[in-house]
């Protein structure tokens, strides 16, 4: 299986992403911003479309659209004095639907679009897999220059601006970081779907990580397991890779679950005394 | 500056937009190493907002100096305990994960005894691994400000550092912070409601309601008359007989 060239790009495009994708969820689940991922996705619509339209690439047109988002988010959210759900909550139905709008401007079915709502990771081509690969080793380096101030920025960000942190700055950062993932996992799971493979290996490593450090190395391990069983597993059963993709990840997180609960019937309530 | 203040606060007022009257207006004192200082008022009358604002937090007129240098130039030397974080308390973050955060991956061996020192006085050592989700609230307490001890400040301010905390808790909290502005020479600024725990612990009291109505020691300025006019007639303050507070 892994002769075919098109499964060693599939490989190695959803390996990186994989990796890097849920290394990056661990802040989204941090910062409880899950809904700005699924916004950014489907918000790159508009960019695909009007790539299907005239003809130009349609990933760099979406990165265009996705992270001038994930600059403005931020800048946005002060100056409206709306919060950032709710100004998700606009930029996702916005940008959809300029997308849709655009997409009626050319006759006829575009099966292409389709590669980008679900995703076609064993489609992807050696230019394809340039870009994935340099987005994906630029999104890791520069997470490992701000990843200690990101986190200490997350959990409390007065602390983090008294102690010399740009905040402001730091999360236009992970917004475009996190806008570029979003647009580089797009030929791997699709605009449907891309949230879960930010969301769903980190929400697993919460479950069973006993500190954030597990947590950081737990996420990108379930990353790069649900892709391989599920691109082994779309191969073998002759089914799509993203959904089976997510599917592996969903039962990654499921079992972590199962566990949990179970562990937490089994155990006796605690009796420690609290006190200063 | 060595003979400096280690705050010097001058003229200070803050306003926010769309609000006509400044939240805190002409606000003048300073505060001495291994001082205590007490910022009381009622709520609304601008004590977060000082503390914000001597933090840099929020744009201000006047002049705030920690040690001679201008706030944004000493942030180095500022250690900051809010009264809550807005974390998820579900996290697996750890307390040491919690206190190591503000060095930033700094190591070394000066820098592992600061974290061992100030883990160990103030009594989380053993807790190093615990959640810090499911410390109790004079614990959670702690370990901020150790976090914010770590990177040895030489001005700390509090945010109502009493708050979800038991009597108990409370005092045992105030004997701490005693014992590091003594034996560090640290200087700390702190928002209080508790004011048998102000008459105690405080070298020096600030009584704010958008302006600064009065400040000096405790016997002095908690006076039958200074408190009813900060928070209405039927506010006194009841001193126990056990003797005044370790300075």
């Amino acid at each position: 299986m892994l002769a075919y060239p098109f499964m060693q790009r599939a490989l190695a495009a959803g390996l990186l992403v994989g990796a890097v994708t849920s290394v990056l969820g661990v802040f989204v689940v941090l910062r409880r911003s899950a809904f700005f991922g699924d916004a950014i996705a489907h918000a790159s619509l508009a960019g695909v479309a009007l790539g299907v339209v005239t003809g130009l690439p349609p990933l760099p047109l979406a990165a265009g659209v996705a992270v001038g988002i994930g600059v403005s988010l931020h800048r946005l959210e002060r100056v409206s004095r709306l919060s950032l759900d709710t100004l998700l909550g606009f930029v996702l139905p916005f940008f959809m639907a300029i997308g849709v709008l655009v997409l009626s401007l050319s006759p006829g079915f575009q099966p292409e679009l389709l590669s980008y709502l679900f995703g076609s990771i064993l489609a992807v081509s050696w230019p394809g897999l340039a870009a994935v690969a340099g987005i994906s080793v630029a999104v890791a380096v520069m997470l490992a220059v701000v990843g200690r101030r990101l986190v200490f920025a997350t959990f409390d960000p007065d602390g983090a601006q008294v102690a010399g942190i740009g905040v402001a700055r730091l999360l236009t950062v992970y917004h475009v970081l996190l806008a570029l993932m979003v647009v580089a996992s797009l030929s791997i799971v699709g605009i449907v779907l891309v949230n879960a493979l930010l969301v769903i290996p980190a929400a697993t490593a919460k479950l069973r990580a006993r500190s954030l450090g597990q947590m950081f190395v737990l996420a990108p391990l379930l990353g790069v397991g649900s892709v391989l069983l599920g691109l082994f597993g779309s191969y073998w059963l002759d089914v799509p890779s993203g959904p089976a993709i997510v599917v592996v990840a969903g039962l990654f997180f499921l079992a972590a679950w199962a566990a949990r609960a179970s562990a937490t019937l089994r155990r006796r309530p605690a009796q420690t005394g609290k006190g200063l | 500056m060595k003979d400096a203040p280690a705050l010097a606060v001058e003229n200070l007022t803050v306003r926010f937009e769309g609000q006509q009257r400044p939240a805190i207006e002409g606000v003048s004192f300073t505060l001495a190493e291994g001082q205590i200082a007490i910022l009381i008022g009622p709520n609304g009358s601008g004590k977060s907002t000082l503390l914000r604002a001597v933090l840099g937090l929020v744009p201000f007129e006047g002049d705030v100096k920690v040690f001679g240098k201008p706030v944004r130039e000493a942030y180095r030397q500022l250690g900051y305990v809010p009264q809550r974080l807005p974390f998820d308390l579900t996290l697996p973050l750890t307390v040491r994960e919690a206190v190591r955060m503000s060095l930033q991956g700094a190591r070394g061996g000066r820098v592992e005894a600061t974290f061992q020192h100030f883990t160990e006085i103030l009594g989380i050592a053993p807790l190093l691994d615990t959640p810090l989700g499911s410390l109790s609230g004079g614990q959670l307490k702690r370990a901020l400000i150790a976090r914010a001890m770590v990177t040895n400040p030489s001005l700390l301010l509090l945010d109502e550092p009493e708050a979800e905390i038991d009597i108990g808790g409370e005092q045992t909290l105030y004997e701490l912070l005693g014992r590091l502005a003594s034996h560090h020479h640290l200087a700390i600024l702190v928002c209080s409601h508790e004011l048998e725990l102000v008459y105690r612990y405080a070298h020096q009291v600030l009584c704010l309601n958008r302006r600064l109505l009065c400040a000096g020691p405790p016997a002095e300025v908690l006076t039958a008359g200074a408190i009813a006019g900060l928070y209405g007639p039927t506010t006194t303050l009841y001193r126990h007989a056990h003797g005044a507070p370790p300075r």
